[in-house]
C-alpha cells in the first residue's frame, strides 16, 4: 500500500531556560493511505508534539536537528536544516523564529487542505466570537476558494432540463458518485457533484423532497458583476491579487464565496448527522454542547477533503456517551472519505475501537507498532505489556502500576529510555538505544529482548 | 451507617433575564447511603451533579433541601426511616438533632471535619504551592485541633511513608512533584485526622493509566488497613469496578439506579445505565453499542418527569414528553421522510403542554399511520394518546406524564424508571 505520510528519524527539541528538552528522539512512522493509525502513550511522551511537528505548528523555541517528514514525495522539513544541525547551545530564538516562519509559510499550501488537524479541546480551537458556520466557510474560503467558485458557477450553468436527466441517472446508477461525476464532466457542470450527492445520500428525507431540492439547484441567478468575479476566481484557481487589493472587489468576492461556504458547511454538517444544521451554523461555540463542538471541529478538518487527518485526543474532553457518538462518527467518516487518519490518544481502549494499527510512544520514540488485534493480544515491548496491564477493567481485575516515573526529557537515560522502569532490562539496554526490530512482517518493536529472534 | 442522605437537593442561583433569579438544579432529590467501612461509587457524566453531591455530604456546600445523617447507629437509622415515612415530625427532629450534619453548630462541625475529608480531582490546584509538604499534610490536623504542632510534624512524616513517599519529601514543595506524587500527598492530607469517611472526587482523572493504577492500589490498601468508608466519585466506570462495592449512577442531578457493583455494571437495568455501560470502550471486546442521541440536558430547565426521556431509546407514553418535543420530531418527519405524503403546507403548532395541532391536513388516518410506523424509532410519538380532526386541522393529544420514583427490582437494587413501576403492567421493554 502506498504511504500517505512517512516520518523518518524525526527529532524535535525545545530550547528552554532550564536546558534542551528533547521531545522527540527519532520517531519512525509510516502512515498508509486510507488507514487509521492510533498513537498511544502517557502524557509527556511526545504524541502531540509529533502531530504539531507534521503541521509545522511548533512554538518558536523548537528546533528540528534531524529527520524528515515526507508527504507527497517532498520533505516538509527540508528547509534550513543546516542551521538547526549546528545550533546546539548557540540557539537564538529570533533567528529560529525567522526559520520557523519560512517553514510555516511553505506549509501554508498543505496545512488545512491536504493535512488537517483536530485539536484536543474543541472550546479553545474554535474562535468564540465567530459563528461556527463562518468558521467552516472560512476554512474553505482561505484554502480553496476556487472550489467554491466552481460550485456557484455550476448552479448558474445548470438548466432546469438537465436536472431531471440527472435524477434519472441517479435513480438507476449503482455507483451514484461516479454517475454524478460523469454527468457533471459531460455537461460542464463540475462543482455540482457534492451538492447533488449531499442531498441524494440523505436517508431521513423522502425521495420527492430530495428530487425537489436537486431540481432547485439548477438555474440560479447571479449578478453579472459577481459572475465575472467568480469566473475569474474559478479560472485562476485562487483569489487573484488584484481582487484582494481593491476593497470593493475583495468585499464582493468574500461575500459571494463565504455565502457559498455556508452552503457547503450545511451540507457537511448534515452529512455528519447534525439535525437542523442551518440552525447550528448560526450558533457560536459556547452555545453548543461538547459533542457538537467536536463535530464542528471535525467538519472543519474534513471540509477540504484532506489526504491526512491528525486527530489529537478527539474524545478526551467529552463524556463516555458522547465519546461513543464521536467514535461512531469517526468510523463512519473513514469509510466515506479516502483520507488516512492519525489518531492520538492516551486511552488504548479508544484506539482499539477505531484504529487499524497502533503505535506506542515512550519518551519521544515509537517503541512498538503493530495491527490493533496483535498489539493488544500479544504485546511485545515490556512497556506496552505494562501499559495494558495498568488499565482497570470492568471485572475489577487487579491492576499494576508501572514503577517509577516518566524520565526527565532534558536528561534522558542512556540506552533504552525505558530501562530504569523495565523489569527485563539487561546490560545492553543501559548502553545502546534499541533499533526497530521487525517481528512477523507487520510488527515493529524497539527492544533488545527480541534481537535474537 | 456512616452517612445517609435523604432528598438531598442543591440549586445554584443564576441570573436570568430581566434581573430575575433562576436556579440550576444541580442535584435534585438524591438519596444515598454509605455503610461503615464500605466503598460506594458514584458515577455519572460531567455536569450530572456527582461532585456537588460529594461536597454537600461533608458540607463544603450547604444543600438547598434534604437531610444528611452522619455516623448514626443502624437501629436509630431504622427508627428514623420509619418516623420519616409516618411523618412523625417530633421523632424525626429528635433523631436529626443528634445526627444531622445540617443542624451541627460550627463547633460541632469542626470536630466532624476530623471524621470526614475529601480528596480533590486536580492535584495541581488542590495543593498550595507556597507550603511545604509537611505543612500541607499538617494543616487539617492543626485546624481541627486534632493534635499539637509537634505531633503533627511527626505524623506528617509517618503519613508520607504510608502513602509511599520518602520521608525527606517533607521539606519539598508541590511543584517538585509529579502528578501521581501530588495525589499521594493529597491523600495523605485527607487521612491525616484518621477520618471515618473519605470523599474521593475524581481522584485519578488527571493521571496517566500507569500512575492511576498505583493510586488505586494505594487507596485499596488504605481502605483495607484503616477501614475507611469511601465515596468514590468518578466518570471512569473501570475505576469504580476496581474499588467499590456499591454503585450509584447519576444523570442530570438524579440518581438513576443503584445497587451492588456486579449487578449494576454487568447487568444494568435502567436504560441510561445500559447505554452508559455499552459506551465504555473495552479492549478486546466488540459489542453492539447503544448510541444515545443528543446531549445531557440543561439543568436550568430540565426535562419534566424522567430527565432521561429525551435521549432514552425505550421511552414510552408517560415518560414526560411535552408538546414541544413531539412537535419538533413531527415537523422533522413531515418535512423529510413523509414529504411525499403530505407535501408543503403542513405546519405544527403547540397549545400548552399536552396538545398540538397539525395545520394544513385533515387526514387523521395518515397521521395515525405515521405515528404507528415511526414510534419505535422516534420515541416521542409514543406519547400520542388521541388524534382527532378539529376545525380543518388535525389535533394530537398527549398522555399525562408520570414522575418516576425509585422502584426496587427483585434482585435487590433500585431503579428510577417507569419500566419498573410495580402496580402498572409496564409495556414490554422493546429494546
Amino acid at each position: 500500500m502506498a504511504d500517505a505520510l512517512v516520518i523518518r528519524d524525526l527529532h524535535v527539541q525545545f530550547h528552554t531556560r532550564r536546558g534542551v528538552y528533547k521531545a522527540l528522539n527519532g520517531v519512525n512512522l509510516r502512515l498508509r493511505r486510507g488507514e487509521v493509525l492510533g498513537i498511544a502513550g502517557e502524557s509527556g511522551c511526545g504524541k502531540t508534539t509529533m502531530g504539531l511537528a507534521v503541521m509545522a505548528l511548533l512554538p518558536r523555541n523548537a528546533s528540528f536537528p534531524q529527520g524528515q517528514i515526507i508527504f507527497d514525495n517532498k520533505d516538509l522539513m527540508n528547509l534550513p536544516r543546516e542551521y538547526w544541525e549546528r545550533v546546539g547551545d548557540r540557539f537564538n530564538p529570533k533567528q529560529n523564529e525567522r526559520i520557523l516562519r519560512r517553514v510555516s509559510k511553505a506549509m501554508g499550501r498543505i496545512r488545512g487542505v491536504r493535512i488537517s488537524m483536530v485539536f484536543q479541546e474543541p472550546m479553545t480551537s474554535l474562535n468564540p466570537v465567530l459563528s461556527v458556520g463562518f468558521q467552516i466557510a472560512e476554512a474553505i474560503y482561505v484554502h480553496d476558494p476556487a472550489s467554491l467558485a466552481h460550485r456557484v458557477l455550476a448552479r448558474t450553468r445548470a438548466t432546469a432540463s438537465q436536472m431531471p436527466e440527472l435524477l434519472a441517472i441517479l435513480g438507476t446508477a449503482r455507483d451514484d458518485e461516479a454517475a454524478v461525476k460523469e454527468f457533471a464532466a459531460k455537461h460542464d457542470l463540475l462543482g455540482i457533484e457534492d451538492q447533488v450527492l449531499s442531498v441524494w445520500r440523505r436517508d431521513d428525507v423522502h425521495i420527492s423532497r430530495k428530487e425537489k431540492a436537486i431540481r432547485l439547484l439548477a438555474g440560479q441567478q447571479i449578478r453579472p458583476v459577481e459572475r465575472n468575479i467568480v469566473e475569474t476566481v474559478a479560472r485562476a484557481g485562487s483569489i487573484p491579487p488584484r481582487f484582494s487589493r481593491v476593497p470593493v472587489l475583495s468585499r464582493v468576492v468574500r461575500r459571494v464565496l463565504l455565502k457559498e461556504g455556508y452552503r457547503k458547511a450545511r451540507e457537511l454538517l448534515t452529512s455528519l448527522g447534525i439535525p437542523h444544521a442551518e440552525r447550528v451554523l448560526k450558533m457560536y461555540p459556547h452555545e453548543l454542547s461538547g459533542g457538537m463542538r467536536q463535530r464542528v471541529v471535525i467538519a472543519i478538518a474534513l471540509v477540504n477533503n484532506p489526504e491526512v487527518i491528525i486527530m489529537d485526543e478527539p474524545t478526551s474532553a467529552v463524556d463516555v456517551t458522547v465519546q461513543a457518538q464521536i467514535l461512531e462518527l469517526v468510523k463512519r467518516i473513514r469509510t466515506s472519505v479516502s483520507a488516512a487518519f492519525l489518531v492520538i490518544s492516551h486511552d488504548l481502549a479508544v484506539l482499539a475501537e477505531v484504529s487499524d494499527r497502533i503505535a506506542i510512544m515512550y519518551a519521544g520514540r515509537i517503541v512498538e507498532v503493530a495491527p490493533t488485534d496483535k498489539i493488544l493480544r500479544n504485546p511485545l515491548h515490556p512497556y506496552t505489556q505494562l501499559l495494558i496491564s495498568a488499565i482497570p477493567t470492568l471485572e475489577g481485575k487487579p491492576v499494576e502500576g508501572i514503577k517509577g516515573e516518566v524520565p526527565d526529557m532534558r536528561a534522558l537515560p542512556a540506552g533504552c529510555a525505558f530501562h530504569p522502569r523495565c523489569p527485563f532490562a539487561f546490560e545492553k539496554c543501559l548502553e545502546i538505544i534499541p533499533i526497530d526490530l521487525p517481528h512477523d512482517r507487520d510488527q515493529l518493536v524497539a527492544c533488545w529482548l527480541y534481537e535474537a529472534k | 451507617m456512616m452517612i445517609a442522605a435523604y432528598g438531598l437537593s442543591k440549586f445554584f442561583p443564576i441570573r436570568g433575564a430581566l434581573r430575575s433569579t433562576i436556579s440550576l438544579k444541580a442535584v435534585d432529590d438524591v438519596g444515598l447511603k454509605i455503610q461503615n467501612e464500605q466503598v460506594v461509587g458514584l458515577v455519572g457524566e460531567s455536569g450530572s451533579g456527582k461532585s456537588t453531591v460529594g461536597r454537600c455530604l461533608i458540607r463544603l456546600l450547604n444543600p438547598t433541601d434534604g437531610e444528611i445523617l452522619f455516623d448514626i447507629p443502624d437501629s436509630e437509622l431504622v427508627e428514623y426511616e420509619r418516623a420519616r415515612a409516618d411523618v412523625e415530625t417530633k421523632r424525626v427532629d429528635a433523631i436529626a438533632d443528634r445526627f444531622s450534619l445540617l443542624r451541627a453548630s460550627s463547633a460541632e462541625l469542626q470536630s466532624l471535619r476530623r471524621l470526614a475529608n475529601i480528596v480533590f480531582q486536580d492535584p495541581y490546584s488542590s495543593l498550595n504551592p507556597r507550603m511545604r509538604l509537611a505543612d500541607i499534610i499538617s494543616e487539617p490536623m492543626l485546624s481541627t485541633r486534632f493534635c499539637s504542632r509537634a505531633e503533627a510534624e511527626i505524623r506528617s512524616r509517618e503519613l508520607l511513608r504510608e502513602v509511599g513517599l520518602p520521608e525527606f519529601f517533607e521539606d519539598r514543595y508541590p511543584h517538585e512533584l509529579s502528578g501521581g506524587q501530588r495525589q499521594r500527598v493529597a491523600i495523605a492530607r485527607a487521612i491525616s485526622t484518621n477520618p471515618k469517611l473519605l470523599i474521593l472526587d475524581e481522584p485519578t482523572s488527571a493521571l496517566d493509566v500507569s500512575v492511576q493504577a498505583q493510586i488505586l492500589n494505594l487507596l485499596r490498601g488504605l481502605q483495607e488497613k484503616h477501614g475507611i468508608s469511601m465515596l468514590l466519585i468518578t466518570h471512569n466506570i473501570a475505576v469504580v469496578a476496581y474499588l467499590a462495592e456499591y454503585v450509584y449512577v447519576m444523570y442530570a442531578g438524579k440518581i438513576m439506579e443503584w445497587g451492588e457493583k456486579q449487578k449494576v455494571l454487568r447487568d444494568p437495568q435502567h436504560p441510561y445505565t445500559k447505554a452508559l455501560m455499552s459506551s465504555v470502550p473495552v479492549i478486546g471486546e466488540t459489542m453492539t453499542r447503544t448510541i444515545l442521541r443528543g446531549d445531557p440536558p440543561n439543568l436550568v430547565n430540565p426535562p419534566i418527569a424522567c430527565r432521561f426521556h429525551p435521549r432514552c431509546p425505550v421511552a414510552f407514553d408517560v415518560c414526560g414528553w411535552t408538546a414541544e418535543e413531539v412537535a419538533e420530531d413531527l415537523e422533522y418527519l413531515l418535512a423529510g421522510k413523509y414529504y411525499g405524503t403530505f407535501g408543503d403546507g403542513v405546519r405544527v403548532t403547540t397549545e400548552g403542554e399536552r396538545t398540538l395541532t397539525i395545520q394544513g391536513t385533515t387526514d387523521a388516518q395518515r397521521i395515525r399511520e405515521l405515528v404507528g410506523l415511526e414510534n419505535q424509532e422516534v420515541r416521542s410519538l409514543k406519547s400520542v394518546q388521541a388524534i382527532d380532526v378539529l376545525d380543518g386541522a388535525t389535533v394530537l393529544r398527549l398522555y399525562e406524564p408520570v414522575e418516576p420514583e425509585m422502584y426496587p427490582t427483585p434482585d435487590g437494587r433500585q431503579v428510577k424508571c417507569l419500566l419498573f413501576r410495580p402496580e402498572v403492567s409496564a409495556p414490554a421493554a422493546d429494546s
